[in-house]
């Protein structure tokens, strides 16, 4: 019985997750179409992207895991719609992006979601000021985080705008002891080239 | 309540029986586990502990563990209280629970939620009766013995048994370690600390009533219908919230004192300091209904605090729609009244009233923001939305 309710468990989850594409190379020079979105950019060193989608707007880059240190593509979130694919749309939806949203809402959008979705219950924005994402203008900010999952305390630096009523935004994170800094600087060279 | 004399028998027999008698309750100091299937659980929850004591999700305040040390101790008595180490974790949730070993784990959750010292002491003499109860320990035989559908289904419900140092949040109120005859044991010895300890007695029936009335108003919040089950399923590991709420409220009705917990001013001293990081994390979890409802509670106590309007306006102005985005405007407005000074209120405010459309009264607040804190670390972002 055991044995039989383990393999319909298996099943059933596995029957939940969405067949993965299988992770890429992405190689130096420029790249099109990132998270089936306008976004473009232009890296000068090697980069991985995952297979695994976390949602319908969401491609991920690495270069030695994402648990190391990992590029979030969100490629215009439209409103009505999470940044992430719900977990537990039931009990513990996402918050949605709404069309009145300011770009000073965009941490506390990306905040949230990380609360519901994946258990992080420390997180703080640490700063934020103007920038600007493919020629628009929006906001730069920093935070740091822990997840109950692994307890490693992670940095983060994010660019977003909202552009249309979308919500585009990249983010780089990684753990706050040596990783962070280790790959900040190639972070920074891709974020140069996006462009929309 | 045989295992209760029984226990409190032994834990007069003191220390020196300690080595002979493999009865002992197990909040003996020095108490060592008898069996190989003891043995096991303890090695495994000494593990978790170290897990535990070394986490960052540890509240480290020495004030507020001595304070529910305190609370513990006054509720289950002193000699039973010595061996048990409290561990308050900072996850937004309904829980509380106690290992095999004497690990006690609260949730922060659990605190905000808490309305008093006599709620706070029924959850934590319920968890410790688990512990005097063996249940852990009895849990792991008897689903270990069984051989039917219905046991190896517990096993699957029940892979964490043991645990305490787990932090993987399960839905709000889910204390699926023990099973419900294990579950009404531990809530009728609960009843007896808190009656003993002079607690009103009808603590801990509010705290099911209260835990239920908050899951059926999340339930509305997302869209869905109440949905408390009245009745426990076959497979329920828990006897239901509302038969909780019956069976305790019966007891109580037997003892009949006042209602009223002396020591509730007590309590919210001791959680004031944490309060607004609690509630900063309550709002965030995007759970409109039941945190309104929390909020409602917290006020019917307190009357509504700046702090609490505060997190109720930021409450409505996360959700977002545009009526709650002039609510928001009015619980600021109002939190500040009541002499809310944190300067954050403005940005937040100046930021519901921009996104009203409200634009000069929105640069009005937030250029307040800005004043009040030059160099805040979000001040050049705040800036480029006045200057839009």
């Amino acid at each position: 019985m055991f044995k039989f309710t383990t393999l319909a468990l298996s099943v059933a989850t596995m029957a939940a997750v969405p067949a993965l594409a299988g992770n890429a190379l992405v190689s130096p020079g420029a790249h099109k179409g990132i998270a089936k979105s306008s976004l473009s950019a232009t890296p000068d060193g090697e980069w991985n992207r995952l297979g695994r989608r976390d949602g319908k707007f969401v491609e991920l880059w690495t270069k030695d895991g994402d648990s190391l240190n990992k590029v979030t593509f969100f490629g215009g979130v439209p409103a009505g719609e999470p940044l992430f694919r719900e977990a537990d749309k039931k009990n513990r939806p996402l918050p949605k992006v709404s069309g009145t949203m300011l770009m000073t809402d965009i941490p506390t959008l990306l905040e949230s979601s990380y609360r519901i979705q994946f258990n992080v219950n420390r997180i703080s924005i640490d700063d934020q000021e103007p920038a600007t994402l493919g020629g628009h203008p929006g906001l730069k900010f920093r935070y740091t985080f822990v997840s109950a999952d692994d307890e490693v305390e992670r940095k983060g630096e994010a660019i977003g705008a909202i552009v249309k009523d979308r919500v585009f935004l990249v983010s780089y994170e990684a753990p706050a002891i040596y990783f962070f800094e280790k790959d900040l600087p190639a972070f920074h060279q891709l974020a140069a080239t996006l462009k929309m | 309540m045989l295992p209760f004399l029984a226990a409190a028998l032994l834990a007069a027999a003191g220390p020196a029986a300690a080595q002979a008698d493999p009865s002992l309750p197990p909040f003996t100091l020095g108490y060592e586990p008898t069996s190989v299937d003891e043995r096991g659980l303890w090695m495994d929850a000494d593990e978790r502990e170290r897990r535990l004591r070394d986490s960052t999700l540890t509240v480290r305040d020495e004030a507020l563990n001595r304070y529910l040390k305190g609370v513990l101790c006054r509720t289950v008595g002193e000699e039973r209280c010595r061996g048990v180490r409290l561990y308050v974790v900072e996850v937004p949730a309904f829980n509380a629970n106690m290992a095999p070993n004497g690990t006690m784990v609260v949730w922060t959750g659990m605190l905000l939620r808490a309305r008093n010292e006599a709620e706070l002491a029924a959850v934590l003499g319920h968890e410790f009766a688990h512990f005097e109860l063996r249940h852990g320990l009895g849990g792991f035989k008897q689903r270990r013995n069984a051989s039917d559908v219905g046991a190896w289904l517990a096993v699957l419900g029940g892979l964490t048994n043991a645990g305490t140092g787990d932090l993987q949040l399960s839905l709000l109120g889910s204390v699926y370690q023990f099973n419900r005859e294990q579950e009404e044991a531990a809530d009728r010895l609960g009843f007896q600390y808190l009656a003993a300890a002079g607690y009103p007695s009808d603590a801990a029936t509010h705290v099911w009533q209260t835990l239920m009335a908050e899951q059926d108003a999340t339930a509305v919040g997302h869209g869905r219908k109440p949905k408390q089950r009245y009745a426990a399923g076959f497979f329920d590991t828990h006897p239901t919230s509302l038969k909780r709420a019956e069976y305790l409220a019966a007891e109580a009705g037997k003892i009949g004192d006042s209602g009223r917990d002396p020591r509730a001013a007590d309590y919210h001293a001791a959680i004031a300091g944490h309060l607004p990081q609690w509630l900063e994390a309550q709002v965030k979890l995007n759970d409109f209904g039941g945190t309104e409802y929390l909020l409602q509670q917290l006020a019917a106590d307190s009357g509504w605090t700046g702090e609490l309007l505060f997190a109720r306006a930021e409450l409505y102005r996360l959700r977002g729609n545009p009526r709650d985005l002039a609510a928001s405007v009015g619980f600021y407005r109002g939190a500040l009244s009541a002499g809310y000074s944190e300067a954050r209120l403005y940005r937040n405010m100046g930021m519901s009233l921009l996104r009203s459309g409200q634009t000069s009264e929105g640069h009005t607040a937030l250029n307040e923001y800005l004043r009040l804190i030059p160099d805040a670390s979000d001040a050049k972002a705040v800036r480029a939305l006045v200057e839009q």
